[in-house]
C-alpha cells in the first residue's frame, strides 16, 4: 500500500461491481429504445457514475492522509514555545496536554504517538507513556545551579568540598558558600560563561546535622538564587594505638605525644636492652605486650611498629598480626629505616630506587627528608596524598591495611615549629588506615533529591536477618534483594521537609538522616536530572521529526457524503430528464 | 403647634453643635494623654478643649431667629414665612393667619425631617488626627528616649530571673543604682556618679557600685569574667568598689527571698590607657648644615600634647666635637624659652639653639631631641621625638688618595712586632761580619726606627697623646685606609710580617690594627669602645693598674732598646728586646680569660662486673600518664550543635544551661583580647539563660556570632564508622588472592 487510495471494504469489490453491471445492464436495456438519440448516452454516462458512486460508498476508498488524530502533544515543564508552535501549524488541531507530576495523562487516549516537550516526566510517571510511541524534544537552555555535588557526611576536621555548576552565570555575581547560620566560608565570582564549574571548601567547626547554604548575589549583595545544602558533621572517636620499637626513637617519641595530647590510647613498648622494655601507657591502663596475640590486638586500631621490630617477630606473633589485619581489619603502620628498603623481600610493599631525599609540600615552604626510595604505584597499593605528594601507600589486606612511609624524621616539622603540619601529615597517613568500627547498616537514597509526597527510594545494606525500617512510627516495607540477600529496598513518601529521619526498628544508632528540598530548591539540578532520565527513557529527538512522520501515516475514508451528493445529483436527473423532454 | 416643632429643630440643632464640641475636646484629650501617657493630663485636655470648643459654637446663644432663618432658607415650603409660627396667634393679620396655617402644615411634615447644619464629619476628623498625631508623638518620644543610648545595652542595670517558673512572686526590684567612676586624680577629671553600666575610664580608676533593692535580697554578687565578687552590705544598700585595670566584662547576680536566682545583663567595662604624650617639631630638616661663618642659629617650634596633661618638655642636645679617637661628647639640656606650664594638654613651645653658644667649633656635630612627660602617676609617660642633626662643616678635610700619576710609592713603612724586631737583631749580629759598616748602621738605625714605632704603638694603648703627633699615628691610619681602598695589599702585608707574629699570639697589635682600619674609614677613635673619652692617659682604664705599670715598664725598656740600636749596638739592645717581648708577652696573657673546662667524671667502674652481660637486676620501666585532651572550645562546639537542634524545635534543657555557660567561659577567655569581636556572642549566651530569651531568632544570632568566632578544628585523626560489607569483603579477597 504505497501512496494512492486504497478500499477499505476489499471483499465487497466483487458483488458491487457484478450488481453495479447488472443494474446498468438492466437500465441500457430499458433504454435501448433510445438508443439513436443522444441523450440515450447522456443516460447511460449519468448512470454509470451514479452506480460508481454507489459501489463506492460500499466499498470505502480510502487515501493516506498526514492526520493529528491519532498524535498528541504533551508539555512538560520547560518547553520550547516556538517547538509547540511549530508543531501545531505542522499538525492541525493536534491535542495538547499539560503535564501535572502524579496525575493521569488524558491525551494518552486518544492520542498513541507522542511528543514530550520539556524536561519530561517525573519518573514515576513513564507507565503513563508505555507502549506509546513518544518523541521526546528536550527543553530549552536553564540558567541556575544545574549542579551542586558535596559529601553528604564527614567527620569533623574534614574539610567539606562542594561542587556546582551554574548555567549562565551573569557577570559580577558571587557564589557564596554560607554555614547553617549565614556566615561566609568562600565565595567565587562568577564569569561571563556559559557554564561555570564552581569548587568551595570549607571546614565545618561543630559537628551535627547542618543545612548550610549556597547563594548567589548580585553586586548589591542582595541574594539572587539560594540552594540548601545539607551535610552531616560526626564527631570522630579516639584510637587505640600500639607503638611497639626497637630502641627509643625520636620519630615514635613525637608521634607518641602528639597522639596522646589528642586524646588518643596510647601504648608504646620500646625496646631497652634484650627481654628489657620501657613500657608508656597515656590515656589508658597498664597492660604490658610482649607477644602479639590476635586476642591482644582485638581492640587495637593501629600499630605502629618500626621496621627492624617487624622484621623481627617471631612466627605465632607475625601470624597473630596477620590474622588480626585481615579479619579484625587492624591499622598496621610500618616506620620505615634503611634495612626495610635493602631486606626487600620482608617488605609487604614494594618500591623502587628514587634519587631525591627531600620532599616539600606546596603551600608551605617546609621541606621534609625521605628515604631515597618510591612505593611502587601497582594496583592493590594505594598512595595516600598530600598536597599531591605522597606522603605513605598501604596495601589493603582483608579488612585491614598495612601502610608505610618513606618519609623520615617528620618530627624535624615540630622541632621547627610547624605543629599544624606535622598533624595534617600524619591524620591524613592515620585516617586512611586506622580499623574503622562497624556500622550496623548503611542506607543510601536512590532519590537523589527527595520531595514531599513524592516517592524515596533508598536501600540499606545490613547484615540483621529481618531488617524493618521506620519513619516517625510508621513500618516501611522493604525488598530484599534476589541475588544479594543483604541488600534491601524501600520507598518512603517523606511528609515534611527539611531533615527527616529514617530508622532500623528498635535500633536508634543505626538512623538515616535525609533532608527534603521544598519548592523551587534544586530547581534547575532535578530539571537537569529529570531530562536525562528521559532521554534515557525515551532517546532524545531533536531533529528527528519527519523519520518520525512517515511512521505514522494513517489511511483516511473518504467520507461517504459526497458519493452520496453525487449520486443523489444523477438519480435527479435521470427523474428529471424524461419530464423535460416529455414536454 | 408650629412653635414647638421649631424649637425642636433648635434644640437638635444645639445637641449636634455639643457633639462636635465633645468630639474636638475628646480628639485633645486623646493627643495630651498619649503625648504626655498620664490620665490627668488627658482629663484636663478633655475640659480644656471642651471649653475651648463652647466658647468657639456657643451652642446656648443659638437664637429662635437663627432657627428660623435657617429653616426659610433651606425649606422651600415654609416661603419665607416660618416666623410667623414663632410669633402668638393673637399678633397675626388674617392674612399671615392664612399663611400661618398653610406653612403649618406643610412644615408638619417636613420640618422633623429637616437636618440642622453640623460639620460632624470634619469634627470626627480633627478627633482623628488629633489622636494619630499624639500615637506619633509617643512613637517619636519613645524612640528619642532610646536612641541616645547605646543599641542592645540597657541604661541602667536590669534584673532578670534566671527561671521563669515563679515569676509571679514579688520580685525584689532594683530602687537605685548608683556607679560612681573616680578616674586618677592626675586625668583632672570629676567624679562621675551614672547609672550607665557600661563604663568606659582610664586605666586606674576606682569604680564602685551601690545597689539599692526593695525587698528581701541577700548573696549580691558580681561576676567579672568568671571572677566572683560578694557586694557588702552598708545602709540597706550593697556596695563593691574596684580597680579598672583591663577591659572586660561584668554583671551582677542576687539571690531573692525565696532562692530565686536573678541575673543582669552584660556590661563592658572599658579600660582606657593613658597615652604617652606626642611630641611633634615643625619645619625642621633631620639635618642642618652650616658653613663655619654663618649664622648657626636653629629655630625649635615643637608642639607636644597628651591626653590628660604635660608634666614636662625639654630637649637633650649632645655635642660632639673632634673626631676619630679623639672625639668627645658632651650632653645637656637645655630648657624651651618661657616657662612650662604643667598640666595642659598641648603645649606650643619654642627655642632657638644658637650652637655658638653650645660653644661648637667647625666639625663639631650636635644631636639633639625633645623629650616630653606627661602627668601619669606613679610612673609618668616618656616619649621622645626624633634625632635632629645640626653640623657645622669643617674648613678641612684629610684625605689619602694614592695618585696614580705620582711615581713614587708612598705606602709607609709597617712596623714590627717585637719577636721579629729581636729576629732581625738577631740576623743583625749574625750579618754584622758580612756587612759594610754602613749598611750595619743603617739597619741598626732602621730597626730602631722600628723599635720606636713599636713603642709609640704601645704608647697609644696607655693613651699617650705627646708622642702621637709623630708619625706612627699616621702611619697605621694611613695604612690601614690604603688597605681598605686595596683589598690586595693584604697580601703585602703579610709579606713583610712573620706569620706567628700577627695571628694569634699578637692579640694586642691584631685587634688594634683590625680597630685601626674600621677606623681610617669612619673617622672614629680607634679604641672608642675600650675608652671612655678620657683624654687624660692616666685615667685610660684599658688595663687594670698592674697592667698598666707593665705595659709603662715595657715601654721605658723599649726605650733602652732603641737607644741601643740607635748606638749601633744591636747586641745591647737584644736583652731589653727580650724583656719587652717577655713583658708585652705577659700583658697579653693577662688580658686573656681562661675558661675552667669542665669534664664528666664518671662513676667508678666496678671491674668484676664489668661486659659480663648480666642484665637481670634491669627491670621494665613503666610509665602511665593521662590527659586531659579537649578539643578546643569543645563546649562552644557542642553549643553550636546543640542550637541547631534547638532551632529544629528541641526543648531547652538544665544540661543546656551548663553547657552554655561552660561555651561562655571558654569564649570569655579569649574575649579578654578582643572585647568587642566577642561581646555580643557571650551576651547572646548568657541571654539564653533568661526564659524570655529562648526564641528561635536568638537561638540563630548566637549561633551565627559563634560560628563566626570560633577557630579551625585542629587535625586530629580518629575512628571513623564504616559498614563492612559482604560483598565488598569478597571482593577484596578475591583482589588478594591474584596479589
Amino acid at each position: 500500500m504505497t501512496d494512492g487510495p486504497t478500499l477499505l471494504n476489499p471483499k465487497l469489490l466483487w458483488p458491487v461491481l457484478l450488481g453495479c453491471a447488472l443494474l446498468w445492464t438492466i437500465f441500457i436495456w430499458k433504454e435501448w429504445s433510445q438508443r439513436r438519440e443522444i441523450r440515450f448516452w447522456v443516460k447511460i454516462m449519468t448512470s454509470f457514475t451514479g452506480l460508481s458512486c454507489l459501489g463506492l460508498m460500499m466499498l470505502k476508498p480510502a487515501l493516506p492522509m498526514e492526520q493529528a488524530k491519532g498524535r498528541g502533544i504533551v508539555l512538560t515543564e520547560g518547553f520550547r514555545s516556538a517547538q509547540l508552535d511549530s508543531l501545531r501549524s505542522k499538525y492541525k488541531g493536534i491535542p495538547v496536554e499539560r503535564y501535572a507530576p502524579g496525575e493521569i495523562l488524558k491525551v494518552t487516549d486518544k492520542a498513541d504517538s507522542l511528543f514530550l516537550l520539556g524536561n519530561g516526566l517525573r519518573p514515576f510517571d513513564f507507565w503513563q507513556m508505555q507502549d506509546r510511541a513518544i518523541t521526546f524534544l528536550g527543553a530549552g537552555e536553564t540558567s541556575g545551579w544545574s549542579v551542586i555535588r558535596h559529601e553528604k557526611q564527614i567527620n569533623l576536621g574534614e574539610a567539606l568540598h562542594v561542587r556546582a555548576e551554574y548555567m549562565q552565570p551573569e557577570k559580577d555575581h558571587w557564589a557564596i558558600l554560607l554555614d547553617n547560620a549565614g556566615n561566609p566560608l568562600d565565595s567565587i565570582l562568577f564569569e561571563e560563561t556559559e557554564s561555570q564549574e564552581l569548587e568551595f571548601t570549607a571546614s565545618p567547626k561543630a559537628s551535627g546535622r547542618f543545612v548550610y547554604a549556597l547563594v548567589e548575589k548580585d553586586q548589591d549583595g542582595t541574594i539572587a538564587s539560594e540552594e540548601p545544602l545539607p551535610i552531616i558533621v560526626e564527631n570522630m572517636r579516639p584510637l587505640k594505638v600500639l607503638m611497639v620499637n626497637d630502641f627509643p626513637a625520636f620519630e615514635t617519641k613525637y608521634l607518641k605525644n602528639f597522639l596522646a595530647e589528642m586524646g588518643h590510647e596510647v601504648s608504646v613498648r620500646s625496646q631497652l636492652t634484650r627481654n628489657k622494655y620501657k613500657f608508656e601507657y597515656f590515656n589508658t591502663a597498664s597492660k604490658p605486650v610482649y607477644q602479639f596475640t590476635q586476642k591482644d590486638l582485638e581492640d587495637v586500631d593501629l600499630l605502629i611498629i618500626d621496621a627492624d621490630s617487624y622484621a623481627d617477630l617471631s612466627a605465632s606473633s607475625r601470624t597473630a598480626l596477620e590474622k588480626s589485619v585481615e579479619v579484625d581489619g587492624l591499622g598496621l603502620f610500618v616506620q620505615p629505616n634503611t634495612s626495610l628498603f635493602k631486606n626487600s623481600k620482608n617488605s609487604f610493599l614494594k618500591f623502587n630506587v628514587d634519587y631525591p631525599e627531600k620532599v616539600s609540600f606546596s603551600g608551605s615552604s617546609r621541606t621534609l627528608e625521605k628515604y631515597p626510595y618510591m612505593f611502587r604505584e601497582d594496583f592493590p597499593v594505594q598512595s595516600i596524598l598530600m598536597d599531591s605528594v605522597t606522603i605513605a601507600s598501604y596495601l589493603v589486606r582483608g579488612k585491614g591495611k598495612m601502610a608505610s612511609s618513606v618519609l623520615r624524621n617528620s618530627y624535624q616539622l615540630i622541632l621547627e615549629g610547624d605543629q599544624g603540619l606535622y598533624a595534617r601529615l600524619w591524620t591524613k597517613i592515620l585516617d586512611r588506615i586506622v580499623r574503622k568500627s562497624e556500622k550496623l547498616a548503611e542506607w543510601e537514597s536512590l532519590t537523589e533529591i527527595p520531595h514531599i509526597d513524592e516517592p524515596l527510594q533508598f536501600y540499606v545494606r545490613t547484615r540483621l536477618e529481618t531488617p524493618q525500617a521506620q519513619t516517625e512510627g510508621a513500618l516501611i516495607p522493604l525488598q530484599q534483594d534476589l541475588q544479594v540477600s543483604s541488600y534491601w529496598q524501600g520507598t518512603t513518601y517523606p511528609r515534611k521537609p527539611g531533615w527527616n529521619q529514617l530508622e532500623i526498628q528498635k535500633d536508634s544508632i543505626a538512623t538515616f538522616p535525609y533532608y527534603v528540598f521544598s519548592g523551587d530548591e534544586r530547581k534547575t539540578v532535578s530539571q537537569r536530572q529529570r531530562m536525562m532520565a528521559n532521554t534515557k527513557e525515551f532517546g532524545i529527538n531533536e531533529n528527528g521529526l519527519e523519520q518520525d512522520i512517515a511512521l505514522t501515516k494513517i489511511l483516511q475514508p473518504i467520507a461517504p457524503v459526497w458519493f452520496y451528493a453525487l449520486f443523489l445529483l444523477c438519480m435527479g436527473w435521470l427523474w428529471l430528464e424524461p419530464k423535460l423532454s416529455g414536454q | 403647634m408650629g412653635d414647638k416643632r421649631l424649637n425642636d429643630f433648635k434644640r437638635r440643632w444645639q445637641q449636634m453643635q455639643y457633639t462636635e464640641c465633645a468630639l474636638y475636646a475628646v480628639g485633645v484629650a486623646g493627643l495630651f494623654y498619649l503625648a504626655s501617657q498620664s490620665f490627668y493630663l488627658g482629663f484636663l485636655g478633655f475640659v480644656v478643649g471642651m471649653a475651648v470648643a463652647l466658647l468657639l459654637f456657643k451652642p446656648w446663644k443659638l437664637s429662635a431667629e437663627q432657627t428660623v432663618a435657617y429653616v426659610d432658607a433651606h425649606v422651600p415650603e415654609a416661603g419665607y414665612s416660618s416666623g410667623l409660627l414663632m410669633l402668638p396667634q393673637s399678633e397675626l393679620s388674617n392674612l399671615s393667619k392664612l399663611q400661618r396655617y398653610r406653612v403649618e402644615t406643610q412644615l408638619d411634615a417636613v420640618l422633623t425631617k429637616l437636618k440642622p447644619p453640623h460639620q460632624l464629619p470634619m469634627a470626627a476628623m480633627a478627633m482623628f488626627g488629633l489622636i494619630m498625631i499624639g500615637l506619633a508623638i509617643q512613637f517619636m518620644l519613645k524612640e528619642f528616649q532610646q536612641n541616645p543610648k547605646t543599641p542592645s545595652t540597657p541604661q541602667n542595670i536590669q534584673f532578670a530571673p534566671l527561671d521563669s517558673v515563679e515569676t509571679n512572686t514579688a520580685i525584689p526590684k532594683l530602687s537605685s543604682t548608683k556607679i560612681i567612676i573616680n578616674q586618677p586624680d592626675y586625668t583632672g577629671i570629676a567624679i562621675i556618679s551614672t547609672e550607665n553600666p557600661n563604663i568606659s575610664a582610664v586605666t586606674g580608676t576606682v569604680i564602685s557600685w551601690q545597689l539599692e533593692f526593695d525587698g528581701e535580697v541577700s548573696n549580691v554578687q558580681m561576676d567579672r569574667m568568671g571572677e566572683l565578687f560578694s557586694l557588702t552590705k552598708r545602709n540597706g544598700g550593697f556596695i563593691l568598689s574596684q580597680t579598672l585595670e583591663a577591659s572586660g566584662f561584668y554583671s551582677f547576680s542576687f539571690e531573692g527571698a525565696n532562692g530565686n536566682k536573678f541575673v543582669t545583663d552584660l556590661y563592658s567595662m572599658e579600660a582606657i590607657e593613658d597615652q604617652a604624650p606626642l611630641v611633634e617639631i615643625d619645619g625642621l630638616d633631620q639635618y642642618s648644615y652650616f658653613e663655619y661663618n654663618e649664622v648657626k642659629q636653629l629655630p625649635l617650634n615643637t608642639k607636644v600634647s597628651d591626653d590628660f596633661g604635660i608634666n614636662g618638655a625639654y630637649i637633650v642636645a649632645t655635642v660632639s666635637k673632634g673626631s676619630g679617637e679623639s672625639v668627645k661628647f658632651r650632653e645637656e639640656t637645655i630648657r624651651f624659652d618661657g616657662t612650662l606650664s604643667k598640666g595642659k594638654k598641648q603645649l606650643q613651645l619654642k627655642k632657638l639653639l644658637d650652637l655658638d653658644k653650645l660653644k661648637m667649633d667647625p666639625g663639631d656635630e650636635l644631636y639633639f631631641y625633645v623629650e616630653a612627660l606627661d602627668n601619669k602617676i606613679p610612673s609618668p609617660n616618656i616619649s621622645r621625638s626624633e634625632t635632629y642633626f645640626a653640623v657645622i662643616r669643617d674648613t678641612i678635610t684629610d684625605d689619602f688618595a694614592v695618585e696614580s700619576t705620582l711615581g713614587v710609592d708612598q705606602m709607609p713603612d709597617y712596623f714590627r712586632s717585637q719577636r721579629q724586631l729581636i729576629i732581625d737583631t738577631e740576623k743583625l749580629i749574625k750579618d754584622k761580619p758580612n756587612l759594610p759598616e754602613k749598611d750595619f748602621k743603617f739597619k741598626s738605625n732602621e730597626l730602631g726606627f722600628d723599635q720606636k714605632s713599636l713603642r709609640l704603638k704601645y704608647g697609644q694603648f696607655m693613651g699617650d697623646e705627646t708622642e702621637l703627633q709623630a708619625a706612627p699615628g699616621q702611619v697605621s691610619s694611613v695604612e690601614s685606609e690604603h688597605e681598605g681602598e686595596e683589598g690586595e695589599e693584604k697580601d703585602l702585608l703579610d709579606a713583610y710580617s712573620h706569620k706567628h707574629d700577627s695571628d694569634n699570639e699578637h692579640n694586642l697589635v691584631e685587634e688594634h690594627e683590625g680597630h685601626n682600619e674600621e677606623g681610617g674609614e669612619e673617622e672614629e677613635d680607634p679604641l672608642h669602645d675600650y675608652l671612655h673619652n678620657h683624654d687624660d692617659p692616666e685615667e685610660s682604664t684599658l688595663f687594670e693598674k698592674s697592667l698598666k705599670a707593665k705595659l709603662r715598664d715595657a715601654l721605658s725598656i723599649m726605650w733602652d732598646a732603641e737607644l741601643y740600636l740607635r748606638l749601633y749596638q744591636p747586641e745591647k739592645s737584644l736583652p731589653y728586646q727580650y724583656k719587652a717581648l717577655k713583658i708585652i708577652q705577659e700583658i697579653k696573657n693577662s688580658a686573656r680569660i681562661y675558661v675552667h673546662r669542665i669534664g664528666f667524671d664518671p662513676p667508678p667502674i666496678k671491674e668484676e662486673k664489668r661486659l659480663t652481660g648480666n642484665i637481670e637486676t634491669i627491670t621494665n620501666f613503666d610509665k602511665k600518664q593521662e590527659f586531659d585532651h579537649q578539643m578546643s572550645f569543645a563546649s562552644s562546639r557542642k553549643t553550636v550543635s546543640r542550637l541547631e537542634q534547638l532551632i529544629q524545635g528541641s526543648n531547652f534543657t538544665e544540661m543546656d544551661r551548663v553547657l552554655f555557660q561552660d561555651a561562655g567561659n571558654e569564649l570569655a577567655k579569649k574575649a579578654v583580647e578582643e572585647p568587642l569581636k566577642y561581646l555580643k556572642v557571650l551576651q547572646g549566651l548568657r541571654d539564653l539563660d533568661k526564659s524570655v530569651n529562648r526564641t528561635r531568632e536568638n537561638y540563630t544570632q548566637v549561633q551565627k556570632g559563634l560560628l563566626s568566632v570560633l577557630p579551625q578544628v585542629e587535625n586530629n585523626p580518629g575512628k571513623m564508622e564504616q559498614y563492612d560489607d559482604e560483598i565488598n569483603r569478597l571482593f577484596i579477597n578475591e583482589l588478594g588472592k591474584n596479589d
